[in-house]
């Protein structure tokens, strides 16, 4: 759909470096390549069957993990006071950061017209929701009376009693939903037109009836793409801002406290930028073995990889920048309580996390200098892993020595997790998949009409598509959606 | 919709549909609030017929005594609706003087113990069973008969406990009528020596340490501050000495092993153990400073300085002895002599004030000739009542094999203990709580003992159990004509039953108890040269064995989960053993902490964790009696290991068991496990918790002066509001007129201390004089290193609560609302706060145990309240939570060293010791009340943090954003019966304060300023329509204090204690660099560094 990319008729040369070019699928001829292949990838296999089951085992063990700790308390976890938040935090922060690359992909390059996110932004969109589903879990997992959750909303009752909007805590519970409710739309607004292809490619009338009412009845007319590439322009740039503001919003949570380790105007850059980095690691999680199991090389190529490596790459060193401000910030403050826990986390107690997050998220994305590295698939989904590891260990590090090595040297304590805290670790990760994979059986990962604009459209009596209509200084969508 | 009220429809046929609608809704309503709700509804049901003096929710208190060792502490017990719920001191009662310690609060868990014997019981196929009273004593009498006709009653034996009152000579009387001989009374914790030294050279047992009168206290391993001779009222004299600042004695313990009292002296010079007496031999000038130097294993300067500072100080001398060494007995004389030649006899030994003691406790010699006599098999029948012989003895002079041989064996003990589970018949006794008795109370004053509660199960007073069976058998009942022994009670006080029943509620009377009781005849000594300590084999280490300072050597409070919650004041280690070895010891052999260690003798060997303790001589370990019970209750059962194992059946010369046992060999046995401890760092690095100052700086503290609070007299409005709300209070009440302008009066009238016309004037007045009269003379205000300004303290002083959050009050704002000082509630006129004098403090932790009995705080360290390692799996380790830091204590007492900073590597005696008990500050600008989502915790207009538990949904914010880390989780249901972490079995659960919430899982919670007795005062007050009077109440843990180093009050009236404290010289706040204005003050602790020299730390 709505994209600068154009394809270039005839032979292409294929350019390594694409960052903020177009794209091109030289594997991919016409339409209906598009929809076969991709629609192909949502018949169900048992490769299929089993990664669902074992997510909804994951599912399950996190599930019976908060019916057991609800009966007993949340003292099954292993938190040890001072260190009141733990793994439920660190998951927490973890889930919302992933979601931010599927934001920034969807929205923020959409306006930036980089043409590399085409391909995986399906993908990256559907993370976003289904991590901030997740993320969404633990506030409620974490708190000691989850029933009473709903007291943190501002809802009218009779006593008159709003939640303390003083409160970062208060300020997350709008931020997720916000930000769930606008991923979700701009989610579910971008599969349209490929809803309407699915709906005509159907013959269970069962399923057939569910396509056309999420399809809204689209007719792949003029008038309704030109409404849809507004209201998509409109939610891409009104989701680039929660890209900046849920993750500064989250990182409140630790800045607004005067905790030393906490306490740091740098938060809310460095979480944005961290999350970004988690995010788009996790579409190489996802999207490298998909590519390779469905055999859809040609859609994601090598190029786009190479794009998205640049921008971890990037926001590696934004990263790794902060993680050595910070350190000087304790040593500039002054403040003896500061300056200690920032010499105890990386020589102190905690030292093995601080330094598994610094190969991770520092050292190991360095090697993204090399082309030949970035161009590795392996070597990406390896590295992706690693950075899922160090991002969630960033979270440690920022929550667990913090709180355990506070102003008080007689409450300096230990923390380690206990098995009913990583069965919601192992759940969080289950509960993630189990929709990401049943998405992937109902609704196409890769966005077909976005596909289709950048592949040579069929020519229908030898010239190009109509001329642009759809204003806005970007040219509109030729011919895509539905079967011709 | 009842017919019979007229409601039903008329006219009208079947419902109709508006009140089908209103059913329905209703109905529904109803179901789905019953069907949300999570909290259980409970039933109030009103008394048919009120209970005489009873009124529902208001407490009765009822002075009496409680036994929990051998002194006699006289209480009041409040009691609910006709329960016991918790003991105070009594402040009629000349020892405890108000003041109460952990072991004696922990009466009431003895009380309420799930595990005592609720019938009598009697052995039927190798197994106790319940019977009826009628029943045992039927068995008793016949045994009593056969023993009499068989001629053997001679030879029957009965073991009591060693206690203060009429009781022991009643036993014996009775006794004396069934033909049998004198009782034995057994005190494992009895101090032989020192009593007999005491006895001969002052004629007094416990002669009255009267710290105020000196200038010099030198301690040989006595230590008492924890369990030498009466504790709380000795605490409560060291304290008001240390409270003089400038004139407060300096303090010297001499000892291998620092103790309590040891942690507390200003200087420890650490001799081997049993070469106390060298030093006090050496200070009379009968052993070279050379000869005692090579004996102590000290320098020889050391021992000079020593030896000149007593000199100096000539009869502000007060030296005490300890005991347990081999030359206990000896030690006693020597330093007896050192008192008496300097003339400290008579002021600061003060035998006319002695505490009282028991008339006679038997010498070990005697319990071991016991021993031989059961195991010959002459002993045809014993009973034993409350004492615990088969535990609290050592393992090597096998008690309980012996005792096993008796043919016929009674207890009268009210709980399962080692012994009376060995017993054939056992009668439980009531609680003290549930008994009438009496005790001494001090010279010529006896304190009444009167029950506070009907008995909780079917026990029987074992006097009444006594005179019953005299009564009943016609050769004895002639000799018993009082009914019971309230009546005997009655009959023998002086004056009567008529004085008797006057007195009772004050709970002392003018008498004696002892009527015409001599007082044991000092025990005959051996010639023999006094005892050379043993000497370490290559190896081998010195071994010290000390009394439990909360459990008690005999391992009395072991069954009581306050006590084994409440971290040890020393090591901080609870629900576990430890062995103490120096760093620099530990580093040699390798041991880290929480590594196992085996202390081994000839006699056994004791297995614990090693605590790795800097006031441990490098060549000591020291372990502690009273842990390790086989059985005794669940609390008690499994938890730590018996030190009894590993002692000797040696006794000095008075007859006492030797507990510095001489010498063991300690190896490492390979397990490590998680030491039970509440410590996280010892050290303060340098954030200036515990503060304190040089005795000779403390002249240059500057002055709060009027100038300074005027400065910082706070916003508009406070001046007339104080002014008001001091009009009615009290006589000296002058500083009514003060009503006019706000801030400019109070600045105008606090320079004017003679008009004493604004609050804060006359605040700073009486301050000068106020602090024990520490006269200082720093016009020059010398700011000292590390002094914090005190710009902060005003804070304090102004009804800052302006603002729901602690904001200061925005002058422009209209609606303040009940922050506003002029708000007709009056609620914000005052200021809620503490202040915690560390000069006073000692670290008895006394205030911890009264929080957890006002507070109703669970605790949590039973074996079977942790949490599940596994599925199915859990955690069994005793302490197990509070490993994980998840004690409950509101208040906790933190021990801070400072100094001797390469202990590993060294031995560097001269550390300090600060003691913080460090409780909700409640801060003005509170950090943890801004983060809260859902306003349960909020500032209260009087200044308190207030946290509402109902309110609260657990996100824990305000815990991570507490910089005192003073707010505590519920992490499991600890009110939840049908919960294995259930904190108050039944019937413990009696002893709940019902002015408290138990708090249901998932809730934060944390120290209240006690707002219910807050509250209470207030409405009382409300109703008597007056103003509260100064220093009318005060805190659970301040009351408690034996140091009183805690006073709580209102800081914005300057006629209550703590306002003037507040603006003590040495006052601070912790972390005031944090903006977070606390209403908890501080001040500092003042050390006495030896004359012309420069401590390492100040």
């Amino acid at each position: 759909m709505a994209t600068i990319a154009r394809p270039v008729p005839g032979t292409v040369t294929p350019r390594p470096n694409i960052a903020s070019a177009d794209v091109q699928l030289p594997g991919v001829r016409d339409y209906e390549q598009v929809d076969n292949e991709i629609i192909g990838t949502m018949t169900p296999t048992a490769g299929w069957f089993g990664a669902l089951g074992l997510a909804i085992v994951c599912m399950l063990i996190g599930a019976s993990s908060w019916v057991y700790q609800i009966y007993w308390g949340l003292g099954q976890a292993g938190y040890a006071p001072p260190v009141m938040w733990g793994v439920y935090i660190i998951t927490f922060v973890f889930w919302v950061g992933i979601g931010h690359a599927g934001t920034l992909i969807s929205a923020i390059l959409y306006l930036f017209r980089a043409g590399f996110r085409t391909t995986i932004y399906r993908v990256s969109e559907a993370m976003t929701v289904f991590a901030v589903m997740t993320a969404g879990l633990f506030p409620i997992i974490h708190i000691g009376r989850p029933w009473k959750f709903f007291w943190l909303l501002p809802y009218p009752n009779w006593r008159l009693i709003w939640p303390n909007f003083k409160s970062p805590l208060v300020w997350d519970v709008f931020a997720i939903s916000t930000y769930l409710t606008i991923s979700t739309t701009f989610l579910y607004v971008g599969l349209i037109p490929d809803i309407a292809v699915l709906r005509d490619r159907e013959t269970n009338p069962v399923r057939k009836r569910i396509f056309s009412i999420l399809s809204l009845g689209w007719r792949n007319s003029d008038r309704e793409w030109r409404h849809f590439a507004r209201a998509y322009l409109f939610l891409a740039a009104f989701s680039t801002p929660l890209v900046l503001s849920v993750h500064s919003v989250v990182s409140f949570d630790f800045a607004m406290a005067l905790t030393p380790g906490w306490h740091a105007t740098i938060f809310p850059p460095y979480f944005v930028a961290g999350a970004i980095f988690s995010g788009f690691a996790m579409v190489w999680t996802i999207v490298i073995p998909i590519r390779r199991w469905f055999n859809l090389k040609h859609y994601v190529t090598l190029n786009q990889l190479d794009a998205t490596a640049k921008v971890v790459l990037f926001t590696s060193l934004v990263v790794g920048s902060a993680y050595l401000i910070e350190f000087f910030i304790a040593w500039y403050s002054g403040v003896p309580a500061e300056i200690e826990y920032f010499y105890n986390r990386v020589f102190g107690q905690w030292w093995w996390s601080a330094w598994i997050l610094l190969c991770c998220n520092m050292v190991m994305p360095m090697s993204l200098f090399s082309q030949k590295l970035r161009r590795n698939t392996t070597w990406l989904f390896i590295l992706s892993l690693f950075i899922n590891l160090g991002m969630w260990y960033e979270r440690w590090v920022i929550v667990v020595p913090s709180l355990s090595h506070e102003f008080e040297p007689w409450q300096w304590t230990h923390y380690m997790p206990s098995w009913v805290d990583m069965g919601f670790l192992v759940g969080s990760f289950g509960w993630f998949f189990m929709w990401f994979l049943l998405f992937t059986k109902q609704l196409p990962v890769f966005a077909l009409a976005e596909i289709k604009e950048i592949i040579p459209p069929k020519m229908r009596g030898g010239h190009h598509g109509e001329p642009d209509v759809s204003g806005g200084g970007h040219q509109g969508p030729v011919a895509a959606g539905g079967t011709h | 919709m009842s017919t019979d009220l007229g409601s039903a429809p008329s006219g009208s046929h079947g419902v109709k549909r508006r009140d089908f609608l209103k059913v329905v809704g209703a109905t529904g309503a109803a179901t789905t609030l019953v069907g949300c709700t999570s909290e259980k509804v409970g039933r109030l049901i009103p008394y048919v017929v009120q209970p005489d003096q009873t009124v529902p929710s208001v407490s009765n208190y009822f002075a009496t005594v409680v036994r929990e060792g051998s002194e006699a502490a006289g209480v009041l017990a409040e009691v609910r609706e006709g329960r016991v719920i918790k003991v105070e001191g009594n402040p009629q009662h000349p020892g405890n003087r108000g003041a109460v310690n952990a072991r004696q609060l922990a009466a009431v868990q003895g009380l309420y113990n799930p595990d005592r014997y609720r019938a009598p019981l009697k052995r039927e196929g190798g197994k106790l069973v319940a019977t009826t009273w009628a029943d045992a004593l039927g068995i008793l009498s016949r045994q009593l008969g056969t023993a009499r006709s068989q001629g053997a009653a001679g030879r029957a034996v009965f073991i009591n406990q060693a206690e203060l009152g009429s009781f022991p000579a009643f036993l014996d009387q009775w006794l004396a009528a069934f033909g049998m001989p004198a009782h034995v009374a057994y005190d494992a914790d009895a101090q032989l020596a020192t009593v007999a030294a005491n006895r001969a050279a002052y004629n007094a047992a416990w002669p009255r340490l009267d710290f105020t009168a000196a200038r010099l206290v030198v301690s040989f391993s006595g230590d008492f501050l924890d369990h030498y001779g009466n504790q709380v009222p000795q605490q409560l004299d060291w304290a008001d000495a240390r409270a003089k600042l400038e004139g407060a004695p300096r303090a010297i313990y001499v000892g291998p092993r620092r103790s309590l009292t040891g942690l507390n002296a200003d200087e420890w010079i650490p001799v081997r153990p049993g070469t106390e007496l060298a030093v006090a031999q050496l200070l009379r000038g009968q052993l070279p400073a050379a000869a005692a130097a090579e004996q102590t294993g000290v320098a020889q300067a050391v021992l000079e300085r020593l030896a000149q500072e007593v000199t100096a100080a000539g009869n502000g001398l007060l030296a005490v002895a300890g005991c347990g060494m081999p030359n206990a007995r000896e030690l006693g004389d020597a330093v007896a002599a050192l008192n008496q030649a300097a003339g400290a006899v008579g002021r600061t030994i003060r035998p006319d004030q002695a505490h009282p003691a028991p008339a006679r406790v038997a010498s070990f010699g005697e319990v071991r000739a016991l021993v031989e006599r059961m195991n010959a098999g002459q002993v045809p029948l014993v009973m034993v009542r409350h004492a615990n012989p088969a535990f609290s003895s050592p393992a090597a002079l096998g008690f309980a094999d012996a005792f096993k041989k008796v043919p016929f064996k009674v207890s009268f003990s009210s709980v399962p203990d080692e012994t009376s589970e060995l017993c054939d018949l056992v009668l439980p006794d009531h609680h003290a709580l549930e008994s009438w008795g009496d005790a001494e109370a001090g010279p010529g004053q006896i304190a009444l003992q009167q029950p506070a509660m009907d008995p909780v199960f079917d026990t029987r007073q074992t006097a009444d159990a006594l005179i019953a069976l005299a009564r009943a058998d016609q050769t004895t009942a002639a000799r018993f004509a009082d009914r019971d022994y309230r009546a005997y009670l009655m009959a023998r006080t002086p004056g009567g039953a008529a004085t008797w029943t006057a007195n009772l509620p004050k709970g002392v009377i003018a008498g004696s108890v002892q009527q015409g009781a001599a007082a044991a005849a000092p025990v005959a000594r051996p010639a023999a040269a006094p005892a050379i300590p043993a000497q370490p084999a290559n190896g081998e280490m010195f071994l010290v064995v000390y009394p439990h300072a909360l459990i008690g050597g005999d391992g009395r409070g072991a069954n009581k989960p306050w006590l084994q919650e409440l971290p040890d004041p020393v090591s901080k280690v609870c629900w576990q053993s430890w062995v103490e070895i120096h760093p620099q010891t530990a580093k040699r052999m390798g041991v880290e902490r929480g590594d196992e260690l085996e202390v081994r003798t000839a006699q056994g060997s004791f297995k614990a964790p090693a605590f790795i303790y800097m006031g441990v001589r490098p060549d000591t370990v020291a372990i502690a009696l009273g842990q390790g019970h086989p059985g005794y209750g669940r609390y008690a059962k499994g938890i730590g290991s018996n030190a009894y194992a590993v002692l000797g059946t040696a006794e000095d010369a008075a007859g006492g068991l030797v507990l510095t046992a001489g010498t063991a060999r300690v190896s490492k046995t390979g397990n490590s496990m998680d030491l039970v401890s509440t410590e996280g760092s010892a050290r303060q690095h340098g954030r200036g918790i515990g503060q304190a100052v040089l005795v000779g700086e403390l002249g240059g503290l500057r002055e709060a002066t009027g100038a300074e609070n005027a400065a910082v007299a706070p916003q508009g409005g406070s001046g007339d509001v104080q002014g008001t709300a001091r009009e009615v209070t009290g006589p000296s009440a002058t500083g009514g007129a003060a009503g006019g302008a706000a801030g400019g009066a109070a600045a105008k009238a606090a320079g004017d201390h003679g008009a004493a016309g604004g609050e804060h004037g006359a605040a700073a007045g009486g301050h000068g004089e106020a602090p024990a009269g520490g006269g200082h003379g720093g016009e020059g205000a010398v700011e000292i290193p590390g002094e914090p300004s005190k710009a902060f303290l005003p804070g304090l002083r102004s009804p800052v609560a302006n603002d729901a959050q602690g904001n200061y009050g925005d002058p422009t704002s209209k609606d303040k609302g009940m922050y506003d000082p002029n708000h007709p509630s009056g609620a914000a006129k005052r200021r809620w706060a503490m202040t915690v004098d560390l000069a006073r403090c000692t670290g008895c932790s006394a205030c911890v145990t009264a929080c957890y009995s006002e507070n109703n705080l669970p605790t949590v360290g039973a074996p079977w309240q942790g949490r599940a390692l596994a599925p199915g799996a859990w955690d069994t380790r005793p302490g197990a939570n509070v490993v994980k830091g998840r004690e409950m204590s509101w208040i906790r007492l933190e021990r801070y060293y400072e100094g001797a900073l390469n202990a590993e590597n060294e031995f560097q005696p001269d550390f300090d010791t600060r003691f913080v008990p460090m409780m909700c500050q409640h801060c003005g600008n509170a950090p943890c009340e801004p983060v809260c989502p859902v306003y349960a915790t909020y500032h209260s207009p009087d200044g308190l943090n207030v946290q509402v538990y109902n309110r609260c949904v657990g996100t824990r914010y305000c815990s991570n954003n507490c910089p005192y880390k003073v707010r505590y989780f519920n992490w499991f249901g600890y009110g939840e019966p049908d919960r294995r972490q259930y904190a108050w079995p039944e019937p413990m659960n009696w002893a709940l304060n019902p002015d408290v919430t138990v708090r249901g899982k998932g809730v934060m919670e944390k120290c209240t300023f006690c707002v219910q007795r807050i509250r209470e005062v207030e409405h009382v007050a409300k109703l008597q329509n007056r103003e509260l009077n100064p220093d009318e109440f005060t805190t659970a843990c301040a009351q408690a204090c034996p140091s009183r180093a805690i006073q709580f009050g209102d800081a914005a009236d300057p006629q209550w204690t703590v306002a003037q404290l507040a603006n003590d010289r040495r006052a601070y706040h912790v972390f005031e660099q944090l903006n977070v204005f606390t209403a908890v003050v501080y001040l500092k602790k003042v050390s006495h560094p030896a004359p012309g020299s420069a401590p390492a730390t100040a």
